[in-house]
């Protein structure tokens, strides 16, 4: 049984990052050999994880998969040990494919063509090593590793504030990051005096038991860490301006994969390793949630510029991810893990298709903007099925990610009616503010006459000449051609909307992937609920307190924009 | 015949193929496809064909008396928990499959003679094929929740199909208009479900009821909570049939192509709410005020849609504001418990009304030939007249649908409107008299709109009449656009255009193709005839569509006449009244409407300005909600970013010292980290 012994993970994790090693001696005259090469192995190593999970991943077991386990460091006790589960199977593919077609999105990169695609690479790598790290050094390991190219694929190529953007990004993650380390190490190390062993291990650590201070403490360690990443209120700020400055492939990986690390992590460590310092902050993970919905989705509507409207609309959406899992259902984390995995194909085939229309006029600025459908009807008409994908319509996958958030926080019944009944409404305000925002931002930039000509001769290029490869390619404006979709642009955004469309019309296609993984972990978090609930059984009747918070909280933040 | 149930899920899914081909081909390959314009609407009209052939046979079962059909399949899971979908086949469904397949049928055939000069001709078929298919899956639907799946279905093709024509202001604006205020609707639809799956534990419409009921009697929950979610779940219906207040996207709505306001906004889409409140009988009728909320809702959406209709210049517009307050009759009839009046006036309204919307596009296609291709001018009844004698089809069809619609014996809608006036007599007299008074001034809006579009002079080629309806226009766009937004070179360089655009300009209109006709002569059948399933005398539809509690022996046809007299004779009364007004005002011109107007200047203004209903709401809720977000976004550039920014500032300004790394702060940066990180598991490990 070789094919068992075959370290799969591992290769994966390597196939990208040795052939970026590769690629400044590849022969290359205008960069036409190296976009091929890193879309081969962008490919290879997709079909490569496809294949591996195909045969040999059960999805019925809840348990880590193919578990690899090497010493690498062992005076750190740093180990090389990756595995999947149902958590990271899912993510994993989703990174693969999302990195993939971004690299083909950046088809037409012609400005130092070697080192983006090296690093986009890079990027591919680290990505699938988070999610599949089993020993939390070498988590935070990969959790760095992947900043650097982030850092320089928003540094070099994007809009006119990119190095701004790029410094707030680096700061804000690699600062909350620190938490991750501190809070493993203050994991592996304690209990060791007591005989419990020395390890970095999450399997292993999930074993230990923690006392309650010290999980509340390390649980809202961990919260700053993973918050940052998926943009809690009020630690959003650098994803407006990181995706909206970024390139458009770049802002593919960024809302596409990078987002979806900090709820990862979330259930990762705070749930599973956690579970009781997460019967405390439950309540409050819900009320950032209902913040983050209709905070982000009023700040989106705020906005003009195209690409920051949907970096907003992401933090919107997210704010389902944190409702999904504070719900203490099944229905309700699995939605949280669909919601990730939908939101990841969705605001990939936006911004995407943000890039593809600034391509063509050379300005985010909407109302500079107008009657583009009649150029272009065919972009037209992928961005109102991605707009649609995004209002969460039923028969698409964002539409399932919602309604299962919803279903599972009005049945959960670890909370107080009054709590659950708050959160739910203004949750659902935001499904009126989603289409307000998407459809207005349609109708600015496609519908309309036509006022093509004038968008090309009004640009300033003066301040245009600054943004490098904002959009799919490195077009100067005075090039851009108003041209529809090509085949190429056509192919990226369908393979998304398919898998879009697919997962709305049967979710079982995705959520068999991991059910038997939420269920178990949601079943970990009940239990400790209802331990804690048992020893303590003022916790939620007194909880009574948490719904006025979570009224207060919203009527202050109305009151102070008012 | 049991096969013909097994595969029923055929019916829903053969207009999606079809849109389906068709979508992907304009995509992959739009000039091809576009060049296929009459393969295309072929394959589109024989998928619906075959539907609605299927929904026949299915209710010709369903009439022989075959058990109602369900089949479904899980279709989400987590845990223990478990979401199924499927199809249910039952009276109500096989109704309303055969409304929406026949309607949905004559309009396909009619688009083709509609929209045969635009570019867009197969898009359009896509859509609509879409829209079918969405509409005939929420008419399957065996559980709340499917319903709500096709209902946001059925409303983004709405969203589609009223801004089909893109490049056109108002049509943007009407669309999102109509996609939001329908999400609002949808909003309480959600909460309502999802309160009502707290409660019961189910998304089935007859478990749902029976355990609210149970949950109700044991005092578990109190009467008014079940009220209040009954009541949320009618806010959907609310939205979608253009219920007072949520009804302002309707008239809007009228700017995408005529046979989209025939097939979605009079026939079927807008009555998916009356649909939904039928489904949700088991739920509704145990809860007295919930019912009562319904009743007096549609009977003031009746009236407002009524009084606004009859000072209406647009034809469409007018038609639209008809719909609503014909709306407001099925859902009135429902609230009061008549169920089966209400369906009954559902169908008897989308044939006629159907009919009126395609015979006003075959108007509107006239008028074209003669005034040019701007909605202002070719809707405008004002430039109308006297066209019965160019087109006498359409003139016959509008005159039989404006009969039926008036409540004139045997026409269909004298036996629903009046079946529904004599239930509501029963439950409440103020209500029957709101609605018999709405009943008085549609019969004169109608005839209104009868007499000034086909009756007396030619008015089309009046260029004053041209010029003035131009000017009200601009100035119309200028008041939302701001000044300085008019320019009249502008104007003048537009009518220029479009002079050269139809090089087909003619001083008479003519009548429509055949295409156009055939569907208006075939929906004038049912317009005529189809009120006879329903009479007193044997009621064979009460018959057939009741509510599920109620059980029905026979054919009911005892009949009071002590009570059908007065009651038929009252609402005919007030219909003539109506009539012979109209006729005063509008053929003979014997009084004149426009001092009348002047007199009352304050009341007609109100009813010209819709009741100020988008002023309102503009002032309300847009504009607080734009302001709302620029504070937001204030706040969150100011306040949230600014605290952040200060603590980069101080970074960055101890990383400037290190200035002479130059491009190096990332890997100092990564280095640091990385030494700090060694540094502690180093120091931790030895300790």
């Amino acid at each position: 049984m070789i094919a068992d012994q075959f370290p799969w993970l591992t290769a994966i994790i390597l196939l990208p990052l040795v052939a970026s090693l590769i690629i400044p001696a590849l022969p290359d005259k205008d960069g036409k050999s190296v976009r091929w090469f890193a879309l081969g192995v962008g490919f290879a190593d997709f079909a490569l994880m496809c294949y591996a999970f195909w045969k040999h991943y059960d999805a019925s077991s809840a348990t880590f998969q193919l578990v690899e386990k090497y010493a690498w460091i062992p005076q750190l006790g740093l180990n090389w040990s990756v595995s999947v589960d149902g958590l990271s199977a899912p993510l994993v593919l989703l990174a693969g494919l999302v990195t993939t077609l971004a690299m083909f999105a950046a088809w037409r990169v012609d400005r130092r063509p070697k080192l983006f695609y090296a690093l986009m690479l890079v990027l591919y790598a680290a990505q699938i090593g988070v999610f599949v790290a089993q020993d939390i050094l070498l988590l935070f390991i990969m959790w760095e590793v992947e900043l650097i190219p982030v850092y320089l694929l928003v540094c070099i190529w994007g809009g006119q504030k990119r190095r701004y953007a790029a410094t707030k990004f680096l700061l804000y993650t690699a600062a909350s990051s620190i938490f991750i380390l501190v809070a493993g190490l203050a994991m592996a190390f304690y209990g060791t005096s007591s005989g419990s062993p020395f390890t970095f291990d999450m399997a292993e650590l999930a074993l230990k038991q923690f006392p309650i201070g010290l999980e509340v403490l390390l649980y809202a360690g961990l919260l700053i860490a993973f918050g940052v990443k998926l943009a809690i209120f009020p630690m959003h700020t650098w994803l407006p301006d990181a995706h909206g400055e970024a390139s458009a492939p770049v802002s593919m990986i960024l809302a596409g994969v990078l987002l979806k690390m900090g709820g990862y992590g979330l259930i990762r460590l705070n749930l599973e390793l956690l579970p009781n310092a997460h019967v405390y902050f439950a309540p409050i993970l819900a009320i950032l949630g209902v913040v983050n919905i209709i905070y982000g989705a009023l700040s989106s509507f705020g906005q003009t510029n195209m690409k920051r409207r949907l970096a907003y609309s992401s933090i919107s959406h997210m704010g389902f991810v944190l409702l999904g899992i504070a719900s203490f259902t099944d229905v309700g984390v699995s939605g949280a893990l669909l919601q990730m995995l939908s939101h990841g194909l969705i605001a990939s085939v936006l911004f995407f298709l943000a890039g593809v229309t600034y391509d063509r006029t050379h300005t985010m600025a909407m109302n500079e903007m107008g009657g583009i459908g009649q150029a272009m009807p065919k972009v037209f008409a992928l961005f109102t099925m991605g707009a649609m994908a995004s209002l969460a319509l039923p028969g698409m996958s964002g539409f399932v990610g919602e309604i299962s958030v919803f279903v599972g926080l009005a049945t959960s019944d670890a909370y107080s009616t009054p709590f659950q009944v708050v959160t739910v409404f203004l949750a659902a305000v935001g499904l009126i503010l989603t289409p307000i925002y998407l459809l207005s931002m349609l109708r600015q930039v496609f519908y309309g006459d036509s006022a093509v000509c004038d968008m090309a001769s009004s640009g300033k290029p003066s301040q245009s000449d600054e943004a490098v490869c904002f959009g799919t390619n490195c077009v100067l404006p005075s090039e851009a051609i108003f041209n529809d979709a090509s085949p190429r642009e056509i192919f990226i955004a369908a393979s998304f909307l398919a898998l879009i469309v697919g997962i709305g019309f049967y979710p079982k296609l995705a959520t068999q992937m991991y059910d038997a993984k939420t269920v178990a972990v949601n079943a970990q978090v009940r239990q400790s609920y209802v331990e804690i609930s048992q020893s303590n059984p003022q916790l939620y009747a007194k909880g009574l307190a948490f719904p006025r918070i979570a009224e207060v909280e919203s009527a202050s933040l109305l009151g102070v924009v008012k | 015949m049991e096969s013909i149930y097994q595969y029923a899920w055929l019916i829903p899914v053969l207009p999606l193929a079809g849109a389906t081909i068709l979508g992907v081909g304009l995509v992959a390959y739009g000039k091809t496809v576009n060049k296929m314009r009459k393969l295309s609407s072929g394959l589109i009209i024989t998928l619906c064909g075959l539907a609605m052939a299927m929904s026949f046979t299915l209710l010709f079962s369903q009439l022989d008396g075959h058990a109602p059909f369900v089949q479904t399949i899980e279709w989400a899971s987590a845990g223990d928990f478990r979401l199924t979908m499927g199809y249910t086949v039952d009276h109500l469904t096989a109704m309303m499959l055969v409304i929406v397949t026949t309607v949905a049928f004559f309009v396909m055939v009619y688009t083709d003679g509609y929209m045969s000069h635009d570019p867009g001709y197969v898009r359009f078929y896509a859509y609509l094929s879409l829209f079918s298919s969405s509409m005939l899956g929420l008419v399957v639907s065996p559980n709340l929740l499917q319903v709500y799946i096709f209902w946001e279905l059925v409303g983004m093709c709405s969203y589609l199909l009223i801004g089909f024509w893109y490049d056109r202001k108002a049509a943007a604006e009407a669309c999102q208009k109509a996609f939001v205020v329908n999400r609002v609707g949808d909003f309480g639809l959600l909460l309502g479900i999802l309160a009502l799956f707290w409660s019961t534990g189910s998304f089935e419409f007859d478990v749902m009821g029976d355990r609210l009921l149970a949950l109700v009697e044991s005092g578990s929950l109190s009467a008014a909570m079940a009220s209040f979610f009954a009541i949320l779940v009618f806010l959907g219906p609310v939205a979608k049939s253009a219920q007072f207040p949520l009804h302002v996207w309707l008239p809007d709505a009228m700017e995408g192509p005529t046979p989209i306001s025939a097939l979605i906004h009079a026939a079927t889409m807008v009555a998916a709410g009356v649909f939904l409140i039928a489904r949700m009988y088991p739920v509704f009728e145990e809860l007295p005020s919930t019912m009562t909320v319904i009743a007096w809702t549609g009977a003031v959406t009746a009236f407002i849609g009524a009084t606004t209709a009859i000072t209406q210049n647009d034809i469409k517009k007018g038609l639209a504001y008809s719909t609503m307050s014909q709306l407001g009759y099925m859902v009135m009839a429902m609230g009061v418990g008549a169920y089966g009046a209400g369906l009954f006036h559902l169908m008897t309204h989308a044939y006629f009304k159907a009919m009126l919307f395609l015979g006003s596009g075959s108007v509107i296609h006239g008028m074209e030939a003669v005034v040019g291709h701007d909605p202002a001018l070719a809707q405008d009844m004002r430039l109308m007249g006297g066209l019965r004698k160019y087109m006498p089809i359409t003139a016959f069809t509008f005159l039989i649908g404006t009969l039926a619609i008036c409540g004139i014996p045997p026409f269909a809608g004298f036996w629903s409107k009046d079946e529904i006036l004599g239930a509501t007599f029963e439950v409440s007299p103020v209500l029957w008299g709101i609605g018999w008074l709405t009943a008085g001034i549609t019969a004169f809006y109608m005839f209104r709109m009868y007499f000034s579009t086909f009756e007396g002079e030619f008015r089309g080629n009046d260029t004053s009449i041209q010029r003035e309806l131009k000017v009200a226009q601009l100035q119309k766009l200028g008041m939302s656009l701001g000044p300085g937004a008019m320019n009249p070179q502008e104007l003048a360089l537009d009518s220029e255009a479009h002079g050269d655009d139809h090089g087909h300009h003619s001083h008479e209109p003519h009548e429509s193709p055949w295409t156009m006709t055939f569907p208006l002569l075939a929906l004038a059948v049912p317009s005529m005839l189809i009120g006879l399933v329903g009479t007193p005398f044997a009621n064979y539809f009460e018959a057939f569509i009741h509510a599920p509690s109620e059980v029905i022996e026979g054919v009911p046809s005892e009949i009071d006449w002590a009570e059908f007299i007065p009651m038929a004779g009252s609402s005919v009364g007030i219909a003539l009244i109506g009539i012979t007004l109209g006729s005063l005002m509008y053929l003979l011109r014997k009084v004149d409407a426009g001092a009348i107007a002047n007199q009352i200047k304050p009341l007609y203004n109100f009813s010209l300005n819709k009741w100020y209903f988008d002023e309102i709401y503009d002032t309300l809720f847009v504009k607080p909600s734009r302001r709302l977000a620029r504070q937001v976004l204030e706040v969150d550039i100011r306040i949230v970013d600014g605290v952040v920014n200060l603590t980069g500032f101080i970074t960055l300004v101890t990383g400037e010292a290190l200035k002479y790394l130059e491009s190096g702060r990332v890997q100092f940066y990564a280095l640091i980290v990385f030494g700090a990180v060694l540094g502690l598991v180093l120091v931790s490990s030895v300790t």
